[in-house]
């Protein structure tokens, strides 16, 4: 099940109770939007391509005590409207919820335009924001949940394709946390950190070498998981993983979340390169050409010694 | 309501004491605080923002996009009992709760503006929302023209006359200066009215500041019961002749003692 399908189910499962719920589109669709719209349309509002207007929009019912979803396409919805996002939610912390679709190269092989490589950086520098990065339908339906039941100013960040369900699932429990990690952790054991699609790599790096690897997937990265740094110290070393341009991805949230351990494994940065993606090829083809194979993690991962 | 002489003579006094205010703040926006002075006077003690008694509030939202003017809302809300004399005392001293741009920390500011362009969005979703649940509310948003170089303002336009908001009331305050000159030099907008009115939304001209035009209009408006836009012809620090139609006087200027006797003899 797609990411976006899993959260418009959960939003139209409330608005059967709850009517202060507000969707608004910048004329972005799904298959569960259709039924969202055709049995509440009166909790639908269609902005028109203008993600600026829809956040102001936002921002008014959100002052009238509205529950209110923005949605739309990533490299749209971050960026084009983010001074509307830093006046409305965040300078009147206001409980906007906005989702994201299609983050990293997601949109291959639309080109640049359309690839979402900044969002996170961006986002995460939105004072009172809270950035959510789920890599499969079932954690995407918790964070929906807890999002219905309490909203507040948050980012999701959902992949445009379909991701497969990780297994053990996440539960309450992790979404709380803001993490999970997957293996047992020792001090031989390199820690893979990602999240959303990137954590299905790491994941699989971690199965082959059960003995060598833990993966931890940050669902929650802001704020960051308090308890995540501690719990990981103990490892030879960390490989952050993130489909993102270098400056300011999930690695500095772990930099800046073990600046304040007494003791700082080493750890290394898997993101893409400086440089826009032109290249056609589809999805794949572009992580494994700009840096984020698996064996280029492995590569990585053999850094440390 | 009252009548149109003490109307006048209120927005008077408001902007004598702002500058006062401002003198001692020496910072601020005078002339486009004074460019807006009687559409606000006229609003709130023309009695179209619909004011609770029992509850000392407003029931309407009044919305000022050009937050950097925000501050002309101070003394009425003083003059009503929703901002406390002692608030409007204390500004000028470093825990005043007044800003130079409003917010909503502010008792009756019901926006956070300061970033232009953004106010006619969220009025229309207080509207969308006020309509949606059957409250009988009205939204006034007051913009500058300067505004209209915004895209978001066009976009919100857009949405507010798709989803009808007859209860959204949008008023330009047309000073024709923006920080740089006047805004037929520096990138033109004319002619705003045939633009918007092409959108379809019910538009009106006032002077903006002609007391007894303004409050026609405005009954005209909520006759109409449209979606409306009053585009107000204004000049920049009026009140002054020292910062009438002045760009420089966007911003605080020093004044030296003489200008500022002569703009309080003027301001009375």
């Amino acid at each position: 099940m797609l990411q976006r399908d899993a959260f418009i189910e959960e939003i139209t499962k409330y608005l059967e109770k709850d009517k202060s719920i507000f969707f608004l589109s910048a004329d972005f669709g799904a298959k569960a939007l259709d039924e969202l719209r055709q049995r509440f349309p009166n909790n639908f509002l269609h902005c028109g391509i203008s993600e600026q207007a829809m956040l102001d929009i936002a921002a008014g019912l959100a002052l009238e005590d509205n529950k209110v979803f923005v949605y739309g396409m990533a490299p749209f919805l971050a960026l084009r409207s983010l001074e509307q996002t830093k006046c409305g939610a965040g300078l009147m912390n206001l409980p906007i919820c906005l989702l994201s679709v299609g983050i990293g190269l997601g949109y291959a092989d639309a080109g640049p335009t359309h690839y979402t490589t900044e969002d996170f950086a961006c986002f995460r520098s939105i004072v009172g924001s809270s950035i959510y990065t789920p890599a499969d339908s079932l954690s995407t339906k918790l964070i929906a949940k807890e999002l219905l039941e309490k909203p507040k100013f948050s980012y999701i960040r959902l992949d445009r394709d379909v991701l497969p369900n990780i297994s053990p699932e996440i539960t309450n429990a992790d979404l709380n946390r803001g993490f999970k990690v997957f293996g047992n952790i020792n001090n031989n054991k390199i820690a893979l950190i990602s999240h959303g699609r990137m954590l299905h790599k790491c994941l699989e790096i971690y199965k082959n070498k059960l003995n060598k690897f833990v993966c931890v997937d940050i669902l929650r990265s802001k704020p960051f998981p308090k308890d995540l740094p501690k719990k990981i110290s103990s490892c030879k070393g960390i490989v952050v993983v993130d489909e993102q341009s270098p400056s300011g991805n999930l690695s500095s949230c772990v930099f800046e979340g073990f600046s304040e351990q007494s003791y700082f494994p080493k750890i290394i940065s898997k993101s893409l390169p400086e440089s826009y993606v032109f290249e056609n090829g589809g999805r794949e083809y572009l992580l494994n050409k700009f840096g984020l194979s698996n064996d280029d993690i492995i590569k990585a991962c053999n850094k440390i010694v | 309501m009252k009548k149109i002489n003490d109307l006048e003579n209120l927005a008077k006094k408001y902007r004598r004491d702002l500058f006062e205010k401002l003198l001692i703040i020496k910072q601020g926006h005078p002339g486009s605080i004074f460019s807006m002075m009687e559409i606000v006077v006229a609003l709130y003690h023309g009695g179209f923002v619909n004011y609770d008694s029992k509850k000392n509030l407003f029931l309407d939202k009044v919305l000022i996009s050009k937050g950097h003017a925000t501050a002309a809302l101070y003394p009425i809300l003083r003059d009503f009992g929703i901002l406390p004399k002692k608030e409007w005392d204390n500004w000028g001293h470093k825990n005043s709760l007044l800003r130079v741009f409003g917010n909503i920390s502010i008792p009756g500011i019901d926006v956070t503006s300061g970033s232009l362009g953004h106010c006619i969005g969220v009025g229309a979703g207080m509207a969308i929302s006020f309509k949606k649940s059957g409250q009988n509310k009205k939204v006034f948003v007051i913009i500058s023209e300067g505004e209209l170089y915004e895209g978001s303002t066009w976009e919100a336009l857009l949405f507010a006359k798709h989803y009808k908001l007859d209860n959204l009331n949008i008023i330009i305050d047309i000073n024709s200066l923006i920080i740089l000159g006047s805004t037929k030099d520096c990138l033109n907008l004319d002619p705003i009215k045939e633009k918007i009115l092409s959108l379809g939304i019910n538009t009106l001209e006032v002077e903006g500041h002609n007391m007894g035009d303004l409050i026609s209009t405005f009954e005209k408006t909520k006759k109409i019961g449209k979606l409306n836009c009053i585009l107000a012809k204004t000049v920049k620090g009026k009140g002054s002749s020292i910062m009438e139609n002045k760009k420089d006087w966007h911003y605080w200027n020093a004044m030296s003692d003489e200008e500022i006797e002569k703009t309080r003899k003027e301001l009375t």
